[in-house]
């Protein structure tokens, strides 16, 4: 993803916002995520993150064609061979005004591991559920301190259930990495790192910095307590001697 | 009388040593024709189990010349599965089979004086259930319900090799939709091996399928076989007869039955 350095979060904001209206009018299933995603889901505490890269939304191939004419409409220009090079697995746009990137992944969003869209589009707006958020984060291999910042955001603000209603569904995180031994890997070693980080981190207050850590041990535990299928179990015999994800190639928007 | 784990078990251990790799377990697995071995160092107790199923990490996580590596370094006692399981040699059958089924496993590792004395494999249970006394049988409780199939324009060279690495006598013949089309047998490729034969494919040498349904009985089919002086049948359901064959029934699987212990040809009557 590309990285704009003249845009303020103020342009990153606004434009999100406009770039959701133009969807939602469209009628597109298409759904902000990251770090501008937590801003909007995250209000009591988006203070704690104050720069932006980009703007990313996750959606359904169908609607591929006719995002990109809203993004045309928009006045933003596809590089059609982001397009074609993944096989309409994603497409970039850019403003040739302020220059802002929008990077959209249809039907899976393919980093160090995949998280697949179907299904999950229905379930909130205007961003991706509450599940997909703190997954998109945890799933990140090498995180850096403003993903765990981000996933603070979404700890403290919002509560863990077992369905998506207004909270973080923990049954579907749970049952994804039972399903795949990697993704489990990454994700309890990240939620590690997010308690490591938040009993440290002077942007939160104790209160805050207990409650990042309650709701980290609690994901973690209910990710263990879910029963693992075969292949997971087998998987995790073979542990780290295997490489368990996948590298993350940077597309020049 | 109640039957008990040691009268089923398979006595003795067959094992291999836990710095034994992927390759050296899965060449004892086929040299033993077994489907799990104990893990353990000679004279020692045993310290986990490792199965076929258990092998196939190393194709599935091979992806790239780094991970086969890894996999090819990887030893039984890194991929074997801990801990052990075990049941008491006295104890009934019927609780061996309960903890099989409960708790999802292939087999028990079967102690007696706190030694590890055989193991009991799901195997061992089902072959006893097939030791039960029997009456004449129909077609369904003797057919083969796997063999092996190949299409129409499958060359001879090919079917010859499937039947010998599957150790099938014949192939049947079917189209995409698993109607059985034909039968190709061993027998009837011994002319392609004569200079001036022209079949190419399966199809150029095929014989049309003589079908019997599941539910006759076994003089039905001998009858059958006899008549046409057939090795085989190709069973197929009477209400579907043009789909996928249900089996076959073969001179094979009826010599099986009569050879079979408590079969009417073992008891006779005096």
């Amino acid at each position: 993803m590309g990285e704009n350095h003249t845009a303020t979060p103020e342009i990153y904001l606004s434009e999100a916002h406009r770039l959701i209206a133009a969807v939602t009018e469209a009628r597109l299933m298409v759904r902000l995520f990251g770090s501008l995603a937590f801003q909007l889901r995250c209000p009591t505490f988006s203070h704690l993150r104050a720069s932006f890269n980009d703007i990313d939304f996750g959606g359904y191939n169908a609607h591929a064609k006719a995002m990109a004419e809203v993004m045309a409409r928009l006045g933003y220009a596809e590089n059609r061979e982001v397009f074609v090079l993944t096989e309409g697995g994603r497409a970039i746009f850019e403003h040739p005004t302020h220059g802002l990137h929008v990077d959209v992944f249809y039907e899976k969003l393919d980093f160090c591991h995949t998280l697949k869209l179907s299904g999950r589009l229905e379930v909130d707006a205007p961003t991706l559920p509450l599940a997909e958020l703190l997954l998109g984060k945890m799933q990140i291999v090498e995180i850096n301190e403003k993903d765990l910042v981000d996933t603070f955001m979404l700890l403290l603000e919002h509560p863990l259930s077992e369905t998506d209603k207004a909270a973080i569904n923990l049954a579907h995180v749970a049952r994804l990495c039972a399903d795949d031994w990697g993704l489990w890997r990454t994700v309890t070693m990240n939620l590690n790192k997010t308690k490591e980080l938040a009993v440290m981190y002077a942007a939160l207050n104790a209160e805050q910095q207990t409650r990042v850590v309650n709701q980290a041990e609690a994901i973690l535990h209910r990710l263990n307590a879910q029963p693992k299928s075969f292949a997971w179990r087998l998987r995790a015999r073979v542990g780290d001697r295997v490489k368990w994800y996948n590298d993350v190639e940077e597309v020049n928007g | 009388m109640t039957l008990r784990v040691r009268d089923l078990m398979h006595t003795g251990l067959l094992t291999c040593p836990p710095a034994a790799t992927l390759g050296q377990v899965a060449a004892l697995l086929a040299q033993r024709r077994v489907h799990a071995l104990l893990v353990a160092e000679a004279g020692q107790p045993p310290i986990g189990v490792i199965a076929d199923i258990d092998l196939l990490a190393g194709e599935w996580l091979s992806a790239d010349a780094e991970s086969l590596q890894a996999m090819q370094a990887m030893t039984a006692r890194e991929l074997m599965s801990t801990p052990l399981v075990t049941i008491a040699a006295d104890a009934d059958v019927s609780e061996a089979i309960r903890r099989m089924h409960t708790e999802r496993l292939h087999r028990l590792v079967v102690s007696d004086n706190a030694q590890a004395v055989g193991v009991i494999s799901v195997s061992d249970v089902v072959a006893h259930l097939g030791r039960a006394p029997l009456g004449r049988r129909t077609v369904a409780e003797v057919m083969s319900r796997g063999f092996v199939v190949c299409r129409a324009e499958t060359p001879l060279a090919a079917a010859a090799r499937a039947m010998s690495e599957r150790r099938s006598r014949s192939l049947v013949v079917v189209e995409a939709s698993g109607r059985a089309l034909g039968v190709v047998t061993g027998y009837d490729l011994l002319p392609t091996l004569l200079e001036n034969s022209t079949a190419r494919t399966v199809a150029d040498l095929m014989h049309p399928p003589v079908t019997i349904h599941p539910e006759a009985n076994l003089r039905e089919a001998v009858d059958m076989m006899v008549r046409h002086h057939l090795h085989r049948l190709v069973v197929v359901d009477a209400a579907e007869p043009h789909t996928m064959p249900l089996g076959l029934i073969s001179t094979s699987d009826i010599v099986a039955h009569m050879a079979a212990p408590n079969s009417v040809w073992q008891h006779l009557s005096s």
